[in-house]
């Protein structure tokens, strides 16, 4: 039997749930002589802003135990260069590219979901709400249900196909920002971008990144990812892509049993170029397994069952 | 590039701390450029998480060996005192070569290279392609270290018929000084056609400024921290030169820069 890897976010089919997290598979030629880029389920590119930019001074990257911070400030080509320099190449692949946008204001992620709705070879877009909010004061748009939602509400009227909206791990309420997003009209959340974290050279006294803060990901987060996943997929509708410290099949095989549907790897990608593929064939050799036809019956499939003495609707969160 | 797993022929230590790590890759460094780089995963991860990166010190002929590379590197923290602890026959997973390495003009006769400490590396590597592809070139080395045991490998260089000027910051061994006071003056005395660096920041900044006060074309090779070591992260980024806007990648647009690409 060969399992049923593919899934449906909105109207975006993929092959397999596996996709590449932005900004950590730059605009994937960089792999292309390590994987095969047709075998991935999706690739999100690097997170583009209309202008380029140039990011944050070095150090942008610490290791940290089982993790890494970042601060690369959003660096990216900007729209224009991406077109011109970038999407030729991506265009030559089979697997669907989603380009993740973000913005310091509204207007500025709307001006960019129009262009790119004129890109055909764009699938579809996540939006990367955990970014400063320029006119709120530099709050993120991720962390305030009323700009989350009025983001994805003012994008949704200019892209037409996929969208996904990123939500930031940095709130309080995880699940309340996912449904003001689902009320914005998304097709599907992907969750969680880094927690924000922060690391001291203790003979310098100064902070070990430039940028004093930066964004924690890697195995460390990936507690905290499966646990906002399971609380998103059960608060609402729509297809949930779990990500956070996703290094091989089981990981992702979690994160599915959590509720999600797809999956992104990120900082893997670095440590492993070849994660990617040693985690589709996982996940088939899983299903085979477990005899289980299509990896959509797997999804969101926790069980409660065996723990004595525990209350069966704990596991409903009530 | 490519991702393999490499077998350790031999794990020396030839220094305080430091060793020579020769490795089995049969695949894709024939072509290996001095100046280019390797990313090593030398255990099961998370700890620690990222790859490491190294210059190549040298390559391994078929001749008398498996074909593959040697590094040379100082157990400094988790990640180079677990390779410090691996024996012969035990692998690692290597990805390389990578970056841009030297690029020594055609036309090029006389070649200064200085080292720092483990910036010696790469210049070993560039010293004994140089020596062997360019008959008739003229190169010197500058080699500083802290103390004597710092030198590393200075017979190497001797043995490829380079000249070589030691210097310590304590005494025991050449000039008592920093590296930049002989090459400052034999810059000034005899310019050279080029000038190759590897070493700590401020003795690459120092270098720098050598080449722009004497108009010698001046190529260093940078460190920064890495966590792919392939253009995907954008985690190494160097400013460019007064008058450019944004930065330079190290793991793909460097190592090696051109000194008057970089901002100190
Ligand atoms: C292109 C490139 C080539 C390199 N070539 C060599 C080489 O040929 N031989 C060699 O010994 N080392 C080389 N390095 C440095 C080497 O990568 C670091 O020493 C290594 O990553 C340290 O890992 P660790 O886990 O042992 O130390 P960590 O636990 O990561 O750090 C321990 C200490 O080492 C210092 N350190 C960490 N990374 C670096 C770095 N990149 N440069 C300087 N200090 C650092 C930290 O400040 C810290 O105090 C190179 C680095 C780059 C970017
Ligand atoms: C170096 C680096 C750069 C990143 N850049 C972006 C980005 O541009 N846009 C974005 O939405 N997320 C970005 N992320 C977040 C990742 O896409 C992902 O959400 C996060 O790293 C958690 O997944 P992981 O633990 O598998 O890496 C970046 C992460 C890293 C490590
Ligand atoms: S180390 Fe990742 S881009 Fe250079």
């Amino acid at each position: 039997m060969t399992p049923d890897l593919s899934v449906a976010l909105g109207g975006l089919r993929l092959a397999n749930p596996v996709m590449t997290a932005s900004g950590t598979f730059g605009y994937a030629r960089e792999f292309a002589q390590l994987i095969d880029l047709n075998r991935l389920g999706a690739i999100i590119v690097k997170g583009l802003s209309l202008q380029p930019s140039k990011g944050n001074p070095g150090p942008r990257i610490v290791e940290t135990a089982c993790g890494m911070l970042n601060a690369i400030g959003l660096e990216n080509v900007g729209l224009d260069a991406f077109v011109s320099d970038k999407l030729p190449f991506l265009k030559t692949l089979q697997t669907p590219v989603l380009a993740n946008i973000y913005g310091t204001n509204i207007e500025a992620y709307t001006a960019l979901a129009e262009r790119l709705n004129d890109i055909e070879a764009v699938a579809g877009i996540e939006v990367n709400i955990s970014c400063p909010n320029v006119k709120l004061g530099g709050v993120a748009f991720g962390a305030d249900a009323r700009t989350a939602c009025q983001v994805t509400r003012s994008v949704r009227t200019k892209f037409k196909r996929t969208l996904i909206v990123k939500l930031s791990p940095n709130v309080t309420d995880i699940t309340q920002i996912a449904r003001s997003v689902e009320e914005g009209g998304a097709d599907a959340v992907s969750l969680i971008n880094t927690i924000t974290g922060m690391a001291i050279d203790i003979h310098t006294r100064r902070p070990k990144l430039a940028n004093i803060t930066g964004g924690l990901s890697g195995p460390a987060i990936k507690p905290v990812a499966v646990r906002m996943v399971w609380q998103v997929a059960r608060a609402i509708q729509l297809p949930v892509i779990g990500v956070g410290g996703i290094m091989t099949a089981e990981d992702a095989l979690e994160f599915i049993i959590a509720g999600a549907s797809a999956v992104q790897v990120g900082t893997a990608n670095f440590v492993n170029p070849r994660c990617t593929m040693e985690i589709i064939d996982g996940i088939a050799n899983y299903l085979r397994e477990q005899k289980i036809a299509s990896v959509k019956d797997l999804v969101g499939s926790l069980t409660h069952d065996g723990f004595a003495g525990v209350d069966r609707c704990k596991i409903a969160g009530n | 590039m490519i991702q393999q797993t490499a077998t350790i022929l031999w794990n020396q230590q030839v220094g305080p701390a430091c060793y020579r790590m020769g490795l089995a890759c049969p695949q894709g460094y024939a072509k290996a450029r001095p100046g280019q780089f390797v990313m090593v995963q030398s255990g099961p991860t998370p700890t620690p998480l990222l790859r490491r990166p190294f210059s190549i010190f040298g390559k391994i002929g078929a001749s008398d060996h498996p074909e593959g590379i040697e590094l040379l590197y100082k157990a400094v923290g988790r990640g180079t005192q677990q390779m410090a602890r691996m024996t012969p026959g035990q692998t690692v997973d290597l990805l390389g070569p990578l970056g841009r390495g030297f690029h020594v003009p055609v036309n090029a006769e006389k070649i200064y290279l200085a080292a720092g400490g483990l910036g010696v590396a790469p210049i070993r590597f560039l010293a004994s392609v140089l020596m062997h592809d360019r008959g008739g070139i003229d190169c010197t080395l500058f080699l500083g270290g802290r103390s004597q045991e710092d030198l590393l490998c200075p017979d190497d260089f001797r043995a490829m018929g380079i000249s070589v000027t030691l210097t310590t910051d304590d005494g025991t061994a050449g000039q008592q000084c920093l590296l930049t006071d002989p090459l400052a003056d034999a810059v000034q005395a005899q310019p050279p056609d080029l000038l190759c660096a590897c070493g700590p920041h401020g003795m690459l900044q120092c270098i720098a400024g050598i080449a722009e006060r004497f108009s010698v074309p001046c190529q260093l090779s940078l460190e920064t921290t890495m966590a792919c070591g392939m253009g995907a992260c954008l985690g190494c980024a160097v400013p460019k030169a007064e008058g450019e806007e944004g930065y330079h990648h190290v793991c793909v647009d460097g190592p090696v820069f051109e000194a008057g690409r970089i901002r100190f």
